[in-house]
């Protein structure tokens, strides 16, 4: 998860090493080429840069690009190696439609959920008039919660609503409630946002933080002078300055989503039609039995979350613009 | 007005976080029948598995943070030094693991390195710990790499270069004692934040079977009711002190470079 | 001279039996050194809480200080298994598991498919013929009955047969202790369930129990998690069609917190019988040889009867004094045992086919 305190220098600019130092330079007769060889120190020079970037193009090609293309390519293979669309073709079942949409279904409620709380939740932190000593813990807090996904946060969630949970047990006692028989079930995909929005929620107020810091408060003073209320002012020049945020991040949530394999496996166990479990299923017992179909579901994956980050780097970048 | 919106936005907020934590909390109390008893810590830190896996996942960490380490603060100073260029497309790169779910990562891997391959790492238990931990590193990157990048920019990389150079340094000599006590608090937030992540990992360790403790976690979580809920608080715990000594070192910073 | 005929036969009878048991000993002698230089046994799943595994794997390692024993995952299914075999074939690394125990029906079809290994453990005889392979390559090792693991906190009325399941008071409580497109517990309850509804043993059952399932599902008791003894004490899934050694295992576990019942339905009584194999890819076949030998034994045996199981060699060893009363009275009653079906190996074949290939369409149980 993004680091909160060091997105707040996002709109410091890049600058090229003082380069005026250069002749300053005691060791200047190593660098100051006479000027027959100096071309050839040009051309050398290049190459040998590019050499420093060696150990990170190795370990990204071997750990992250060569895997990937693997599964890209594999998604179109038949095992002996001949392209084809069979594997995709073969995504077209009840079961694995079902998986996705309802992994769509729980990746856009929860991202959807996690921007507006999480908007409000950072709104009434920045612009709220809250005191000025939230803003620390509850960033820091985030950070936690942010990070607090996977294995334990099923446990939490089994401890708190499930059906000897705490809350359960204490409305059934205290209140007559019975969530139960009202039909609340933490394996439904509501249950599942519910428990998604934990990371969610965090998430967007560590993102949307420093883009609230940089609404100035000359534009609310300017809106007001030219006579626009509250309401008018978020309508018409907040909202707007901050939409490519919102929606970037709405983006980055969704694919945060999508990918969370770990939660929803240790909540349901692998039999749970999500796609990131059948996956692992499929992975780890071959449960669909086709092992090309692996692939097939992967480049699924990796096309939607590629998508949604693809829309979030866009708007980023976009939204930077305004608020630097 | 504002103030009672704010104040409510932020409650039911706090409200929706706490609960589970506390219910976590509460269940964990609860392994002894109608009594309120720390049974099932006791059972889960005495437990060998536990003690094996946790230690397997610290170690890893520990492996993990300085191959990382090795690898960003170099390159990030690199590309800030003499490749400016690059750096949007090794920005792009460090984003990638973002966009790529953990799980076709190591599915690839497992294509990819088995036995049959020209690079066998499944073929052992160090080759599998190697892969793993590559596996770890990249799920790292982004955070380590945006971490010592926003480091590196607060610091005027090119007048430390020059002059240590001028002192007769030479590229080691200059990142070890140059460039790295300078970002030494981004680099320790990254390595914080590794650390986190490694020991919650599961989806890699699951599946390259590694007896990590994400899957410990998750196997002692359908064997055993009350055990799961400790050991979710320890998880917990170990979150917040990790992200609690990002607070702390980065903190100690400010004051540091105030005083500058 | 009859006297002395017969003196000499015994006496030959002897010196043939003390050959043998010298070649016997000979042979596991070799056995054991070639195991120790191999120092390592891949397993896959054995849970600890399976049949006392977890004591019976302690027992080996005490035995066998120089093998290493990897345990791969603990809650792989018998296809799960069968593929990380497949998945395996070239590595030889600690991925790919020497020994497998799965299901009745998964024995002849690995065969079949070229990824076992014969082998005949020296008390290859006591093991009665019904649940072995002729020529070696998978054997039985032990049965249990299925039964339902009840949560008494969250279920009032205990359930006494597969109808009851159905009914409306159990609503959201039901699982499986597997996944049924993979785990031969789980495709063998849905087996019983069909039993339960009066059909034919095989293939039809298979169909009878998909439909009951499909029923179940839709009544709004199914919960499509893996049932476990945790799921079960956390609520999740309050009551869990397991075997009864599994469901007897989580009773001790739990210790009374909370206090489970566990029930044998009163039609749809059926027996499962476990086999035992060695991966024709094997990176250790000789600790796997071992293992077997040990798992066999007498020690491996009572092991498993410790875990409320119901080894192979269970009526030899009774015949022959072996069994300690305490542990037989520890066992779940032999009428349940003596009403339970054994289904043949052509009918949980039938039936395996059948479940797998029709839980997705059947009973489809997703995430609503």
């Amino acid at each position: 998860m993004i680091c909160p305190s060091h997105r707040a220098g996002a709109g410091i600019d890049d600058k090229r090493p003082a380069e005026g130092l250069r002749f300053t330079n005691v060791t200047g007769a190593a660098r100051m080429p006479d000027q027959t060889t100096a071309r050839h120190r040009v051309r050398r020079r290049l190459p040998l840069h590019w050499l420093g970037l060696v150990p990170f193009a190795a370990f990204a090609t071997l750990f992250l690009i060569m895997p990937t293309m693997k599964i890209v390519l594999g998604a179109f293979q038949t095992p002996e190696g001949a392209l084809t669309f069979d594997n995709i073709r073969g995504l077209n079942t009840d079961l694995i439609r079902s998986a996705y949409w309802i992994s769509i279904k729980i990746s856009l409620v929860s991202a959807l959920l996690g921007c507006a709380i999480g908007f409000a939740m950072a709104a009434a932190v920045v612009l709220g008039g809250l005191p000025k000593w939230i803003r620390g813990p509850l960033l820091t807090f985030s950070g936690v919660a942010s990070n607090f996904a996977g294995v334990p946060l099923a446990f939490a969630f089994l401890a708190t609503l499930g059906p000897l949970g705490m809350i359960t047990v204490f409305l059934k006692t205290q209140l007559g409630v019975d969530l139960r028989a009202l039909g609340f079930n933490l394996l439904t995909y509501y249950g599942l946002v519910i428990v998604y929005l934990f990371f969610q929620i965090p998430l967007m107020i560590l993102i949307i933080t420093p883009a609230l810091d940089g609404l100035k408060r000359e534009w609310r003073e300017a809106a007001a002078m030219l006579g626009a209320t509250g309401p008018q002012y978020w309508r018409m020049v907040a909202l707007p300055i901050l939409f490519p945020a919102l929606l970037g991040t709405f983006a980055l949530l969704f694919a945060n989503a999508f990918g969370a394999v770990a939660t929803a496996f240790a909540l349901a166990g692998p039999a749970f039609s999500l796609v990131p479990i059948t996956l692992f299923s499929q992975i780890r017992g071959d449960v669909l039995g086709n092992p090309q179909l692996g692939f097939a579901l992967a480049f699924g994956m990796i096309l939607i979350t590629g998508v949604a980050n693809g829309i979030y780097i866009w708007l980023r970048a976009r939204s930077e613009r305004w608020l630097k | 007005m504002m103030r009672v919106w704010s104040w409510g936005a932020l409650l039911f907020g706090l409200a929706y976080f706490f609960l589970p934590l506390i219910g976590m909390a509460q269940f964990s109390l609860k392994a002894r029948r109608g009594e309120y008893s720390f049974d099932a810590y006791a059972k889960v830190l005495a437990d060998p598995q536990f003690q094996q896996t946790f230690s397997y996942s610290v170690v890893m960490a520990l492996f993990t943070i300085v191959f990382g380490v090795l690898l960003v603060v170099p390159t990030a100073y690199w590309v800030r030094l003499k490749l400016p260029g690059a750096r949007p497309y090794i920005e792009f790169i460090t984003l990638l693991p973002l966009v790529i779910p953990a799980i076709v990562i190591v599915f690839g891997y497992i294509r990819l390195y088995n036995t049959s391959s020209w690079l066998p790492l499944t073929g052992s238990a160090t080759g599998t710990n190697i892969l793993l931990m590559m596996g770890y590193a990249t799920l790292a990157l982004p955070y380590m790499y945006r971490a010592v990048d926003t480091g590196l920019r607060t610091i005027d990389v090119g007048t430390l270069t020059e002059a240590a150079q001028s002192l007769g340094a030479g590229w080691v000599t200059i990142l070890a004692r140059v460039i790295l006590p300078n970002v030494l608090v981004a680099v320790l937030s990254g390595a914080f934040l590794t650390f986190a992540i490694v020991i919650g990992e599961f989806t890699m360790a699951a599946l390259l079977n590694r007896p990590a403790f994400g899957p410990y976690m998750q196997l002692l979580g359908s064997n055993r009711a009350y055990e799961p809920a400790a050991l979710a608080v320890i998880a917990f715990g170990i979150t917040w002190a990790c992200m609690g000594l990002i607070q702390l070192v980065t903190r100690f910073s400010k004051h540091e470079r105030a005083r500058q | 001279m009859k006297l002395k005929h017969s003196l000499a036969t015994s006496v030959s009878l002897m010196a043939m039996l003390t050959a043998n048991v010298a070649l016997a000993d000979a042979h596991m002698a070799e056995l054991e050194a070639a195991a120790l230089a191999e120092g390592m046994l891949t397993t896959i799943a054995l849970p600890h809480d399976w049949c006392g595994y977890g004591a019976v794997i302690e027992g080996f390692k005490a035995k066998y200080p120089g093998i290493t024993v990897n345990e791969l995952n603990p809650d792989a299914g018998s296809a799960d298994e069968i593929e990380a075999i497949k998945a395996n074939k070239d590595n030889t690394g600690p991925q790919a598991p020497d020994v497998i125990d799965v299901g009745l029906s998964f024995g002849p079809s690995s065969k079949a498919e070229g990824l076992l290994q014969p082998y005949k453990v020296s008390t290859w005889d006591e093991i009665p013929d019904s649940i072995k392979d002729a020529e070696g390559y998978w054997y039985g090792d032990y049965y249990g009955v299925m039964s339902f693991l009840v949560n008494k906190d969250l279920v009032a009325n205990t359930p006494a047969d597969w109808a009851d399941l159905l009914k409306p008071e159990y609503a959201g409580q039901v699982a499986l202790a597997g996944d049924p497109r993979a785990s031969n517990q789980a495709i063998l309850a849905v087996h019983a369930a069909g039993l339960g509804k009066g059909a034919a043993a095989g293939a039809d059952a298979g169909k009878a129990g998909l439909e009951y399932f499909a029923e179940m599902n839709k009544a709004g008791n199914f919960v499509p998690v893996i049932g476990k003894a945790g799921t079960l004490a956390q609520g999740a899934t309050a009551i869990v069609v397991m075997w009864d050694y599994n469901a007897l295992a989580a009773r001790d576990t739990l210790a009374g917190n909370p206090p489970v019942e566990v029930v044998v339905p009163t039609t749809g009584t059926q027996a499962g019988v476990y086999v035992q194999a060695i991966s024709a890819f094997a990176p250790h076949p000789n600790a796997a040889k071992l293992w077997m030998e040990y798992i066999y034994s007498d020690e491996g045996q009572l092991g498993w009867l410790k875990g409320y199981c119901h080894p192979a060699r269970f009526n030899a060893m009774v015949a022959a004094g072996k069994v300690p009363q305490e542990l037989i009275d520890a066992l779940p009653p032999a009428a349940s045992y003596e009403a339970a079906y054994f289904p043949t190996l052509e009918e949980v074949d039938a039936n395996k086919v059948a479940v797998v290939e029709g839980w997705d369409a059947t009973v489809g149980a997703n995430v609503q």
